[in-house]
């Protein structure tokens, strides 16, 4: 699919309260025109639920449920054998940030990942807990600020790297898993299309920028995401039944190209910032070393 | 005892000026409290925030709902809602905009000053941020803090979350902003209606209380009903698109986490301005560079 060929019908409508430049905004938008109407659609506690809907007002034009941080993977696939019982052809997906996936929802997720429930489950991934005002979560880049990673004299940002849960998800042996980033528009648009159409859990892992939390202008969200993916910090790939293979393959420019235009990572010292480049480096060998065989 | 409520946007630091307020009236001996209204509202969305000071120990800890002084860190906020509801008989409002007192349409006659706090945070901080001129515009319309004491409070609630060089030239463009305000009195012409909230009781609810869409007395409820907010006035730079240069290629249409880029047919492309909250992605993106943004 290309973008020209993309639904007219907005399906998450304007009028949402997101911050302007909200990446997360972008994949609620995209998503729900690739899967088109016949969707419910779930939603943890998060940002997307806070400015997708605020009761009784909604910018999902689905029909949509508000579940608990902790469980949206088991109710959307509760909702998708429901429906199957009625006979109903419709998708099932659930919308969740990363706090909602890496932490406090991996329970939930794992088990209807092991189950294979006819799910799609899409991480929007904006690196931290920005509804609650920018905590770090499992899926914080090392080094970054977050209020919970604060910057002082001896600790400055977050000190452990960040949590792959892209590849825990592959480890569950689903028929599709996939990271995506809102800088690549055809990358994004096949997956969520290979996502629509198959049957099983799929579980597709986005990179969302989110100005706010990362502190920077808000016109640079598609720049950002794009950055992201030449210098390696985020990779995009895709499993499907079982095969593994690199979407797109990074130029692996410097991280600091990558860092530089966002304030969390602006007090980074060079020994810092060696050893997320560090970080990058032996994530892609691992990777490029897993994709060739 | 005085009391203060700021109208402000998510991000615009609402909160901050309220806190610098307080710490000023501290500074001269009083008691005094700043605290924000807690919502779930993003950068960008109207927001409250309050200041309470008093020459006597404070024991209420409500919000305020009769304020001495509304403050009103964007003008675009006075067509949107009533910003003088409950301020007391003799009150004020001190208002960023480049308008005078008199050209200012608050619903009500009251004593109003202005103060163009956009203009000059551009110029001293370079960003529209506007909490740190309109506190100066507060001293100079309120006679009821030095702006010395202003001053200070800034620097003292800023420095904590930002360098202090920044906290210092927040400071000055209060001082700037203390010399140009203006004092007057608004016009009321137009009315402000009560906004209306669709409260229904269980026995009203839609079965398996569930919300379809659905046409209440307070507009439309259940999904898609968003459409009937608009975001456009969250605004400070607009995108223009320059049709001759445009090719088409929708890079901005896919991007525009509003969805307010619209495609006439196939050949042309409308923004939306009822929606668009000027982010800048689209002009960003655009390999032709045919969007601009512009200030308001
Ligand atoms: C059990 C539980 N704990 C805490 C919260 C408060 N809470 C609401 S949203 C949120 C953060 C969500 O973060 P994330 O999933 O990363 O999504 P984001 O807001 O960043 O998009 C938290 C902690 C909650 N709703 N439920
Ligand atoms: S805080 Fe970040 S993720 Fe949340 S609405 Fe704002 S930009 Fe989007």
């Amino acid at each position: 699919m290309k973008i020209k060929d993309l639904s007219l019908e907005e399906l998450f409508t304007s009028g949402h309260t997101a911050c302007p430049g909200c990446g997360g905004a972008i994949v609620a938008r995209i998503a729900m025109k690739v899967f088109g109407k016949n969707t419910c659609a779930y939603f943890p506690a998060n940002c997307l639920l806070v400015f997708g809907g605020t009761y009784p007002y909604n910018a999902f034009k689905v029909p949509y449920l508000h579940v608990l941080f902790e469980n949206s993977a088991v109710c959307a696939a509760g909702i998708s054998r429901a429906l199957k019982k009625l006979g109903r052809d419709a998708k099932t997906v659930a919308f969740a940030g990363d706090g909602g996936t890496a932490d406090i929802g991996m329970q939930s997720l794992s088990g209807a990942a092991e189950r294979n429930e006819d799910i799609i489950y899409i991480c929007y991934d904006n690196e931290a807990y920005m509804n609650t005002g920018i905590q770090r979560s499992g899926s914080t880049p090392f080094g970054a600020w977050t209020t919970t990673t604060p910057v002082g004299k001896k600790i400055a940002g977050k000190e452990v790297f960040k949590k792959d849960v892209p590849r825990i998800m592959m480890a569950h042996d689903v028929p599709y898993v996939a990271t995506a980033s809102i800088g690549y528009p055809n990358d994004f648009l096949n997956k969520l299309e290979k996502a629509r159409d198959m049957k099983g859990f799929r579980y597709l892992h986005v990179f969302a920028p989110c100005p706010t939390g990362w502190r920077y202008d808000p016109a640079k969200t598609v720049e950002i995401g794009k950055l992201a993916v030449e210098c390696g910090m985020w990779t995009l790939y895709e499993c499907e039944n079982g095969v593994f293979r690199i979407t797109k393959k990074p130029k692996l420019s410097p991280v600091t190209d990558y860092i530089k235009l966002q304030g969390r990572f602006r007090h980074m010292t060079e020994e810092q910032v060696d050893t997320l480049q560090g970080w990058v480096t032996e994530k892609w060998e691992k990777i490029s070393g897993e994709t060739k065989g | 005892m005085y009391e203060v409520r700021f109208h402000g946007r998510g991000g615009q630091g609402a909160r901050m000026a309220a806190e610098a307020l307080a710490d000023a009236a501290f500074l001269e001996g009083n008691y005094a409290m700043a605290f924000p209204f807690f919502g779930a509202e993003r950068r960008g969305a109207p927001v409250v925030a309050f200041t309470r000071v008093d020459k006597q120990k404070i024991r209420i800890r409500t919000q305020i709902y009769e304020p001495d002084y509304v403050v009103v860190l964007d003008d675009k906020l006075v067509d949107l809602i009533n910003i003088t509801e409950g301020l007391k008989k003799g009150g004020m409002a001190i208002i960023n905009s480049a308008k005078k007192p008199e050209d200012i349409d608050l619903g009500k006659k009251v004593s109003t000053a202005t103060i163009d706090a956009t203009g000059i945070s551009l110029d001293v901080l370079g960003v529209p941020i506007t909490n740190s001129a309109i506190l100066g515009a507060f001293a100079k319309a309120t006679g009821l803090l030095d702006i010395d004491s202003i001053k200070k409070g800034i620097v003292d609630m800023f420095s904590m979350r930002m360098d202090k060089k920044l906290a210092e030239k927040n400071a000055r463009a209060a001082a700037i902003a203390y010399d140009k305000t203006i004092v007057g009195t608004c016009k009321a012409q137009r009315t402000f209606e009560k906004r209306k909230m669709w409260l229904p009781t269980y026995k009203e609810m839609p079965l398996g209380l569930a919300t379809p869409p659905m046409k209440t007395e307070a507009g439309l409820v259940g999904p898609g009903s968003f459409i009937e907010n608009k975001t456009g006035s969250w605004r400070t730079f607009k995108p223009i698109l320059d049709h001759e240069k445009c090719i088409m290629c929708l890079f901005c249409w896919f991007y525009c986490p509003e969805g307010c880029i619209e495609r006439v047919g196939n050949t042309t492309l409308k923004i939306n301005y009822d929606y668009c909250k000027g982010c800048g992605i689209c002009a960003n993106e655009c390999p032709k560079n045919a969007i601009e943004m512009v200030r308001e």
